[in-house]
């Protein structure tokens, strides 16, 4: 049941109906065993026990069967779980069956004395009215949405009322629930939800309920950056504390919001940190294949913005190879340098980008092509002048460029430097002697003739000697070990000691169980002290026998 | 009260429109009597109307607070129509003032340097007026020049500022370009003849120049007529962290008899 830990669903929306199928079809392989009402009878049970037992992970091991569960689900096999579950014809079993039948004016019933007179547990209610809800979601109607989001509403007021820390699991996917609700149905405003989250995420901050806590919190920031209010989202997390103990969907989810918020404010190392982290704590590519693709597609322009090119590889996996293929475009124009290039794909895109909500971050490229291209260039060339850079990367003038490379020089994007009598760009190791500057004495073009056609910038080495091709060897690669390497190798230590830890504390220690390895060891100890008590007698024996043969 | 604010809010317009200096005085009533009806910051419900009147007061004191160039004063002006540009969209009719006093914001921040900001409120505009609408092209575009380093670009676009009072933000953008141009020559440059660094940090007279350059500390060659700069922190002599060194290998050495 691993490969579907994770319900990732508002995202996977958006994507691919390929991949989802060939999702569809593995989940049918897996999940023959039981029938849906038998699942929801054991889940049900499991439930109780974890109820009884006061113990959360029993109720977290039912919520991860709710991916598979969910795309199962028919108005029949809820209508016989109501029965089989909860006490026949109870106002529980009752409030919900009236949400099964079509007709939303049965939906007047008065639910809310429910819970008080019944004998049911209301785990177990709510476990079934948040299967009911994901069904009426599931439905293509906008009236049995409607019907999940007034149900979703009473539920979680409920679940406040009822203030019990063995819900609180529930509770949380409750909450996710009816903020996807708002989404999916029509007619309804986003925005009218958030003070209602604010008020339950102070609520479940007191109560200390980790698991709402983290679903409130990513709900609010998916409200804010739905209407991109980065600033109002920005507050919000200076404001609050994610819970670590949150479970791994949340926590992507998360890193994802903050890595979003990140790279709208130029943060970039840490945005790239955040999706870096938001990318490992996702469930299989193939399981959650919208996050995945979404994730992926910041952490590329991410870092692009860094100033880096990502991998290839990235750009190859299934999952991604369809949904990336604009920004892989991007990333071959940003690695060429070529402004045009880079200008076209982003018009050829801009629905898609627009949809992804990346235009803005992508429209700040445009100076890293510039540098890119310039990097190119004096990796090229020892020596070029300002007008043939112009013309090599579409600048306007030769004064912009004169700028555009000082700018770059001052950001130590290229080691080189100006002259400006004559309109040079010079690399640095080739400056000449004022007296020298006729013809460059000191270098040799002939080495790095095949190197220059290889990287084929194209353009001839113009105004006769003074292009001169650089020969490799004399300026970079020779940096050596400095104090950056001591911290990324003690960083990485770091690293491997936190997560070494962590592993040690997430170990399960059932209570009680010492005693037994305890008696177990008494044994051992016995058994070894009869061993040694068996190996002197036996030692003496030899000592006799070997006395005897003497 | 409805009445009164609109009597207030038409002496406020007819006297930002004389360009009287008795508006800030005005101003200030005007806020008072918005506060009186629960309307500065909008408490309840309220009219369209007199919302309308409100917003139409707080941006009239934004657009002043640049006339009389009082910065700390636009901002003030500008949060508290935060509410009524993004609470209220969509309830009252879309202010006209509303982009041109966005725009004018996005300079201010420029002109700060606070470059992240600027991108927050960018990536909450509409997409298409990014591109579309005057008051924020200009913006958008003189920080991408900027970004980018095409510096004269900057200098010949301050003159087609969208509105009055951009000319305003223009003097400090000016400043901020001449340092980061200055810090750009110290790098790219060995030395530098007078003449164009005269053209180049867009001075039209040699004592401006002079003036500027002594503040930065560049030495004038006058025989030669170069400017030679201040030796950059060149001999960084290679350092070893020898503190964090030791700090790291005890800690990892902790841990590792934490493990064994």
């Amino acid at each position: 049941m691993a490969s579907k830990d994770v319900e990732m669903k508002p995202l996977t929306l958006d994507t691919d109906v390929e991949v989802k199928d060939k999702e569809k079809e593995k989940e049918k392989e897996t999940v023959v065993k039981l029938t849906p009402a038998q699942e929801i009878k054991a889940n049900v049970g499991m439930i109780q026990r974890g109820v009884s037992s006061m113990e959360p992970r029993f109720a977290h091991r039912v919520l991860r069967t709710l991916t598979g569960l969910r795309k199962m689900l028919t108005a029949e096999i809820i209508s016989q779980a109501i029965d089989e579950n909860l006490v026949k014809d109870g106002p529980a079993a009752k409030a919900l069956k009236c949400y099964l039948q079509d007709s939303p004016s049965s939906m007047d019933v008065d639910t809310t004395s429910s819970s008080s007179a019944s004998k049911d547990l209301p785990e177990v209610e709510m476990y079934l009215r948040l299967l009911l809800i994901h069904y009426l979601l599931s439905t293509p109607n906008n009236d049995s949405r409607k019907s999940a989001l007034v149900l979703a509403k009473e539920t979680v007021g409920k679940i406040q009322a009822l203030n019990r820390r063995t819900m609180d699991p529930i509770g949380a996917k409750i909450w996710w629930a009816y903020g996807r609700a708002y989404e999916v149905v029509e007619d309804v405003q986003l925005a009218a939800l958030r003070p209602e989250l604010l008020a339950a995420q102070r609520t479940a901050a007191l109560r200390r309920d980790d698991d709402t806590q983290a679903a409130l919190i990513n709900l609010l920031l998916r409200n804010y950056l739905h209407y991109n209010l980065f600033s109002q989202a920005d507050k919000f997390i200076s404001k609050t504390n994610f819970p670590q103990s949150a479970g791994n969907p949340q926590l992507a989810r998360n890193h994802f919001y903050l890595g979003r918020i990140k790279a709208v404010q130029l943060s970039y190392t840490q945005a790239h940190t955040q999706f870096q982290q938001a990318i490992r704590r996702a469930p299989p590519a193939t399981t959650a294949p919208g996050f995945y693709q979404a994730v992926h597609k910041f952490f590329i322009v991410v870092e692009l913005l860094m100033g880096e090119i990502p991998e290839r590889q990235m750009f190859r996996h299934v999952v991604l190879e369809k949904p990336l293929k604009p920004y892989a475009e991007i990333v071959r124009a940003v690695r060429a340098g070529s402004l045009s290039q880079f200008q076209a794909t982003l018009q050829n895109y801009t629905a898609q980008f627009t949809a992804d909500s990346t235009l803005t971050l992508l429209s700040r490229l445009r100076q890293n092509v510039i540098k890119t291209g310039l990097r190119k260039l004096s990796l090229a060339y020892s020596r070029i002048s300002l007008r043939d850079i112009c013309l090599k990367l579409h600048l306007e003038s030769e004064e912009d460029a004169e700028y555009v490379v000082g700018k770059a020089i001052r950001d130590g994007v290229i080691e080189a430097s100006i002259v400006h009598e004559r309109g040079w760009m010079v690399q640095k190791g080739y400056e000449l002697e004022p007296d020298e500057t006729t013809h460059g004495g000191r270098h040799k073009a002939g080495p790095g003739n095949a190197k220059k056609a290889a990287l084929n910038l194209g353009g001839k080495p113009s105004q006769g000697g003074e292009t001169l091709i650089r020969s490799q060897g004399e300026t970079g690669f020779m940096r050596g070990y400095g104090p950056e390497v001591v911290d990324v190798f003690g960083r990485r230590i770091t690293f491997c000691l936190q997560l070494h830890n962590e592993s040690v504390r997430a170990m399960r220690y059932p209570l009680n169980a010492h005693r037994k390895e305890l008696v177990s060891v008494q044994a051992a100890l016995e058994r070894e002290k009869e061993l040694s008590r068996e190996v002197m007698r036996g030692e003496h024996d030899d000592d006799d026998d070997a006395l005897g043969d003497l | 009260m409805a009445a009164n604010i609109k009597q207030i809010h038409a002496k406020v317009l007819k006297s930002f429109s004389t360009n009287n200096p008795g508006t800030t005085a005005l101003l200030a009533q005007a806020k008072l009597a918005l506060i009186e009806a629960g309307l500065l910051v909008p408490v309840g419900e309220h009219h369209e109307q007199e919302l309308i009147y409100a917003r139409d007061i707080l941006e009239i004191g934004a657009f002043w607070s640049i006339r009389v160039k009082d910065v700390p004063s636009f901002d003030r002006y500008f949060s508290q129509l935060q509410t009524f540009y993004s609470d209220y969209d969509g309830a009252i009719r879309p202010s006209d003032r509303k982009y041109a006093l966005t725009g004018l914001n996005l300079i201010r921040l420029l002109t700060q340097n606070r470059i992240s900001d600027f991108h927050t409120i960018l990536e909450s505009l509409p997409p298409e007026t990014l591109q579309d609408n005057k008051f924020i092209r200009h913006p958008v575009n003189l920080e991408r020049w900027l970004m980018e380093g095409s510096y004269s670009k900057v200098w010949n676009a301050r003159e087609e500022a969208p509105a009055a009072e951009y000319r305003i933000f223009v003097d400090s953008l000016m400043g901020t370009i001449r340092n980061e141009i200055a810090s750009c020559e110290e790098a790219a440059y060995n030395s530098l003849p007078m003449k164009d660094a005269e053209t180049l940090l867009f001075f039209h007279n040699q004592q401006d120049l002079m003036a500027f350059t002594q503040k930065r500390g560049w030495q004038p060659d006058l025989i030669r007529h170069v400017f030679t700069f201040p030796s950059k922190a060149d001999d960084k002599t290679a350092e070893i962290p020898s503190r964090k060194i030791i700090a790291q290998a005890l800690t990892c050495a902790k841990e590792l008899e934490q493990i064994v």
